[in-house]
């Protein structure tokens, strides 16, 4: 009941968003409408999943969320502030952080704390404050040690969790990652889910996951489908995996976890659906085997 | 060849000069700089020499380090002695068909080939010690007074930290495009200098086209994180002058008194 209460800190209703594509005349060539009719609220504090295939309109939703684009039709607060008002920019940006996909073209500065503190000099955050909120940061994500490194040599793992403590340094209330974890090797996916996961259940920080690895949404409170610019479905992770046609329709496949779970269903095995991992499946897997022997 | 030029990499030594603030080393060594091309008398370098090795000898810096810096300019350096060498007027003492070298012009090419050298050296000397970051900060800082001039100051300091950034990436990237090019079969080695430029081609297209495209990214990134302008902006690390920096700024005197005096009193060499 307490999750319940807690208020929704983005609420998108009815979003839509087209961008026109034009020839050298500066003429309207072609509209093309990338968000369609978008209905989303995510409560404060949650893990959210948005997945979709290419094209689906994900990332473009997720530029919404930091007023990177505002809306052509529908509305969109973010933590009580709407979008389409330019006055509340900043506002906007500080309350949700975004992490973008590659590692190397989102690190502004040649040293790693410099890097953290670069959002807080923007907003005018006093000398002795910004080194006091870099340290901090760099210590959530694990970054400390790394704190007068050159960006370019840390690995795409570690650069993207420099961006998270960029972000984490202003003390947003949100943070959006828009696929930043695709061009990294499974380490440094790992590293970076561990990271985000850990802010958001010490921290409490609002979590928007944007993705098409089906692996990362497994640990979601709850995801929104992406298709053609409109939520094709949404749920918990239990819930839209079992959606099957849903999934193909929408260019995705459940994981081959679930795939194998949803087989073993089938084939008559009394197993659980909310198996995610192959450690829980393995478990799972020896609890009914010494069923059947005991 | 990128990689060979010293100038913007900082070597890791903890010094005096490392902890001066940029601003007296930019400073400094421009001073310096002026200084070499303002006199023509062998005392003068015994000076500029002198000093170039004293700061170097506490910068902690090793002179074969400084030395990489002479590279990329070795063959101008040639150029121009020779240059002058050779086309100098004045009292003959060496004389072979049209070739004639004059005393005049042996001395001219071997200053002029000091001071190049001095430039360099002492301009790799203050990249070495100072971190690309502080030098933008120092820049930013000095040039400050140009904003009234409508010089966009902070903007121009924040494309060369920016620039500063992205070199090894995309030197790297352009590492990776010419071995692409080669697996495909590209000659970048052989034929003459207009054919290798031609075979250049493929290798700038891709690496402008990613760099816009990663130029597009860090735009939206830097929006994404508040960067309105260089207006109420605040500094994680500020330029804040010490006991010492003032001290440099006398020493920087110093060297001037001591140059001038000794290229007006000491006899002329």
């Amino acid at each position: 009941m307490k999750e319940q209460a807690k208020k929704y800190i983005i609420e998108a209703e009815n979003l839509a968003h087209e961008y026109a594509r034009r020839d050298e005349n500066g003429d309207v060539t072609e509209i093309v409408r990338a968000l369609d009719g978008v209905d989303v609220q995510i409560r404060e504090g949650s893990f959210v999943a948005v997945l979709g295939a290419n094209g689906s309109g994900k990332s473009t939703f997720a530029k919404h969320l930091n007023r990177l684009l505002f809306p052509t039709e529908g509305t969109l607060y973010i933590d009580g502030m709407d979008t389409a008002d330019s006055e509340n920019t900043l506002a906007i940006r500080q309350t949700a952080g975004m992490v973008f996909q590659n590692p190397d073209n989102q690190i502004i500065a040649n040293i790693v704390e410099e890097d953290v503190g670069f959002g807080l000099e923007n907003v005018g955050v006093p000398t002795d404050e910004i080194l006091l909120r870099v340290e901090e940061s760099l210590k959530e994500t694990g970054m400390y040690s790394y704190r007068r490194h050159s960006p370019n040599h840390l690995s795409g793992g570690q650069k993207q969790r420099v961006a998270i403590a960029g972000v984490m340094a202003m003390r947003p209330k949100c943070i959006i990652l828009d696929e930043a974890t695709a061009m990294l090797d499974p380490v440094g996916r790992k590293s970076v889910l561990d990271t985000i996961k850990r802010l958001n259940q010490k921290e409490h920080i609002t979590v928007v996951l944007i993705t098409h690895y089906m692996e990362e949404v497994t640990q979601a409170d709850y995801v929104y489908v992406m298709k053609q610019g409109t939520v094709a479905c949404s749920g918990t992770p239990g819930e839209v995996f079992q959606n099957v046609g849903t999934l193909k329709e929408c260019r995705l496949e459940a994981p081959q976890i679930t795939q194998i779970v949803q087989e073993l269903c089938r084939a008559g095995v009394s197993i659980t659906n909310e198996i995610y991992s192959v450690e829980r499946l393995a478990e799972e897997l020896l609890r009914l085997k010494s069923g059947f022997k005991g | 060849m990128i990689r060979n030029i010293t100038i913007g990499q900082y070597y890791v030594a903890d010094s005096v000069i490392h902890r001066l603030d940029p601003r007296v080393k930019v400073t400094g060594t421009l001073l310096y700089i002026v200084s070499l091309f303002l006199f023509h008398n062998f005392w003068g370098y015994v000076v500029a020499v002198g000093c170039f090795f004293a700061v170097m000898v506490l910068s902690k810096v090793p002179f074969s380090y400084i030395v990489r810096g002479l590279k990329p300019i070795f063959f101008m350096l040639v150029f121009t002695a020779v240059l002058n060498l050779f086309w100098t007027p004045g009292t003959v003492f060496f004389r072979f068909g049209a070739i004639q070298l004059t005393w005049e012009g042996l001395r001219k090419s071997v200053f002029m080939a000091f001071r190049l050298i001095f430039l360099v050296l002492g301009s790799s000397l203050m990249t070495l010690t100072t971190t690309p970051n502080q030098l933008t900060d120092a820049l930013e800082k000095l040039l400050r007074p140009l904003r009234h001039l409508h010089v966009p100051v902070h903007e121009i300091a924040m494309m060369m930290s920016i620039a500063l950034r992205f070199i090894p990436i995309l030197v790297e990237e352009t590492d990776r495009i010419m071995k692409a090019q080669m697996a495909r079969g590209a000659d970048f080695e052989s034929g003459s200098v207009l054919q290798r430029l031609r075979n250049m081609l493929p290798i700038l297209v891709p690496l402008f086209v990613s760099a816009i495209r990663r130029a597009n990214d860090l735009a939206l990134a830097m929006d994404a994180r508040c960067y309105h302008g260089g207006d109420g902006r605040t500094k994680m690390h500020p330029l804040r002058y010490q006991g010492r920096d003032f001290a440099a700024y006398f020493i920087c005197i110093a060297y001037c008194v001591l140059l001038y005096s000794a290229v007006t009193y000491l006899p002329m060499l």
